[in-house]
């Protein structure tokens, strides 16, 4: 790779794969907090995952049920920003570029992540019911029929084997793009857009496989009895809900420090914000497609899943999930000048951020609590990973250029307006 | 006042009242897009409110040029999604619950779970609905008459010509005021429109 100097120490190389280009930068995009200022939320993230390791030694169960529901949240993310540039690159998309570099910056986060997830696979007896050998033989009393005819697919090796291939896949279609787009801050090759294009291609397909099958073993099998076809597209359509959110709040966040200025307008927010409004619409048409066709067939291995979640107090956590997922964002994201007013966008991409971690609570929880109950391990292994990652984007991110700065569709996204 | 209230509203299309005497307005006509869009702003400016501009194509940000604001049909679409919606919800109810009950497989007559697809569906035919048909009526089409049509030169608004219209019923207007005032713009020709009342003259 010309122009471009390779991190050689691995640890580093996990955060950033290459040396910072940041000194080239034009000036008005470069990262001007302190170099050190991602420390902070690593060490708070670190700092709540040691206080979480407690509970791993004493409520082991509860430990990975709530690891893996921040985990996946922070997968989710990733995952998002990793469809987000796929198919800003597809569509050779002018509106975005200036937002772009924050997505960049968070699909690096996939090879952290697959080492973060290392401590549930200490969990996998915990987590996931169908590991169990004895479901799967004949002989034994607790045999169970309906695992056991899964048992091709739902088995140890083939399941490691599948998340080892996903985060693989994911970490090199984001390695590419992430490191041609900082090649391009340097040497501004023509070629680079074609490239990013090229691997956006096959990228996209292989992402939207994969990212469905993840949904299929990490979050439906906990409950190994229920299947659901649309799973992987619920799956989705929350990654990229969460996307948005997550990108106009970076960028807000840098623009109260004084960066951006001028660069991110009120027209880059009011589009981030239709895509917001427009995933909440899209998580709610597939949320309620699954759970009509459910209803109406009424087949008991099928409803199991509803009915875990419509008794014994976590009704109103699903009402709380309709009315905050769908029902508040709906109508408060509607309006063109909701969209527009920062205050009231930034406020409401926090709220989605956090309900995109209640719906995976929601989906997690009532495989281990029969009575819904909120524990403080939630909490700490959900900030504490999300420390971890937010932190990571915001190391990368101080090293480059906030800004594709010599992508050629800059000049139309910074005139771009919704007129 | 409701008379007054009309007239605004129908202004508001750019249907203009001609005066006792036919007068229905000046047609300025101007040379290329760009002056168009100057000269709409200066109208604007110089304190004109009842005119209208005439071009063969979409020019772009002439409405801010016009000091237009934001489209009122959003508000229609609302409406029409609302009442589909409520209309939706009411059909279900009652031709499951009232007019023909029938049991199937053991569900309620009427249930909120299968209703939400066809109120999903009428909520967005309705509101599509409301958005054209709104749109159409907010522009004032169709309009199969128009006094514009006795001018030669307007007939060329489709090809390449580009014009402004200053309604003799606006508040400023003054036929030989107006006048001088669209020449300072930058106005190659112009020309009084009367309103002789029907389509063929």
């Amino acid at each position: 790779m010309s122009n471009l100097i390779k991190q050689r120490n691995p640890i580093a190389w996990l955060l950033d794969p290459v040396e910072p280009t940041a000194d080239q930068a034009d000036a008005s995009y470069r990262f001007d907090w302190s170099p050190t200022a991602w420390l902070l939320p690593i060490g708070l993230g670190t700092a709540a995952l040691v206080v979480s390791a407690v509970g791993w030694a004493t409520e082991a169960q509860q430990f990975f049920f709530s690891y893996l529901v921040g985990w996946i949240f922070c997968v989710s993310l990733a995952l998002g920003g990793l469809f987000f540039v796929l198919i800003q690159h597809l569509t050779q998309a002018r509106w975005s570029v200036v937002v772009r570099r924050i997505p960049e910056a968070l699909i690096w986060s996939f090879p952290v992540l697959a080492i973060l997830g290392i401590p549930l696979l200490f969990g996998l007896h915990d987590l996931y019911h169908w590991t169990h050998a004895d479901l799967f033989d004949p002989a034994s009393p607790s045999y169970d029929a309906v695992i056991a005819a899964k048992e091709s697919y739902l088995n140890i090796p083939f399941f490691l084997g599948r998340a080892a291939f996903y985060f693989l896949l994911w970490s090199t279609i984001s390695y590419k793009l992430y490191t041609l787009s900082i090649r391009q801050d340097v040497d501004g090759d023509p070629q680079i857009p074609a490239l990013q294009r090229k691997t956006s291609a096959w990228g996209l397909v292989l992402v939207s496989i994969t990212t469905a099958f993840s949904g299929f073993d990490f979050l439906m099998s906990l409950d190994p009895h229920w299947f659901s076809t649309i799973f992987g597209v619920y799956f989705f359509a929350g990654s990229f809900m969460s996307i948005m959110a997550f990108t106009a709040l970076v960028a807000m966040i840098l623009q109260k420090a004084g960066m951006l200025q001028g660069t991110v307008t009120t027209e880059h927010y009011q589009d981030l914000g239709k895509f917001l409004f427009g995933f909440v619409v899209f998580w709610a048409y597939i949320a309620f497609s699954q759970y009509m066709l459910i209803w109406y067939a009424n087949m008991p291995e099928e409803t199991l899943f509803y009915r875990h979640r419509l008794e014994n107090g976590w009704e109103t956590y699903s009402a709380v999930l309709l009315i905050a997922h769908f029902l508040i964002p709906f109508i408060v994201l509607i309006s063109r000048s909701a969209k527009r007013f920062i205050p009231v966008l930034g406020f409401m991409c926090v709220w989605m951020l956090v309900m995109h971690w209640f719906d995976f609570f929601w989906l997690a929880m009532p495989v281990l609590h029969e009575h819904p109950s909120f524990h403080l391990l939630d909490l700490s292994t959900a900030v504490g990973l999300f420390g971890i990652v937010s932190g990571t984007v915001l190391y990368r991110l101080s090293r480059h250029s906030l800004v594709p700065e010599k992508d050629p569709n800059l000049g139309k996204s910074l005139a771009f307006t919704n007129s | 006042m409701l008379k007054q209230l009309i007239a605004d509203i129908k202004a508001s299309m750019s249907i203009y009242d001609s005066e006792k005497d036919e007068s229905y307005g000046l047609l300025a006509e101007f040379p290329d897009p760009g002056a168009l869009y100057h000269a709409a702003h200066g109208v604007r400016e110089g304190g004109y409110r009842r005119y209208d501009t005439y071009s063969p194509f979409p020019i772009h940000g002439m409405d801010k040029a016009m000091g237009m604001g934001n489209s009122k049909v959003g508000f229609l679409t609302l409406g029409g999604g609302v009442f589909g919606f409520a209309l939706a919800y009411w059909m279900q109810w009652w031709t499951g619950q009232v007019d023909y009950p029938i049991n199937i497989s053991g569900k309620p007559f009427f249930s909120i779970e299968p209703s939400i697809p066809i109120m999903f569906e009428l909520t967005v035919f309705f509101a599509a609905l409301a958005t054209v048909v709104g749109m159409l009526a907010l522009n004032g089409l169709p309009r199969p008459y128009n006094p514009l049509f006795y001018s030669n030169s307007f007939k060329r608004v489709t090809d390449d010509a580009f014009f402004i219209l200053i309604s003799s019923s606006d508040r400023k207007f003054d036929a030989e005021k107006t006048g001088s005032f669209l020449t300072e713009l930058g106005a190659t020709s112009i020309e009084e429109i009367h309103d002789h009342g029907s389509a063929d003259a």
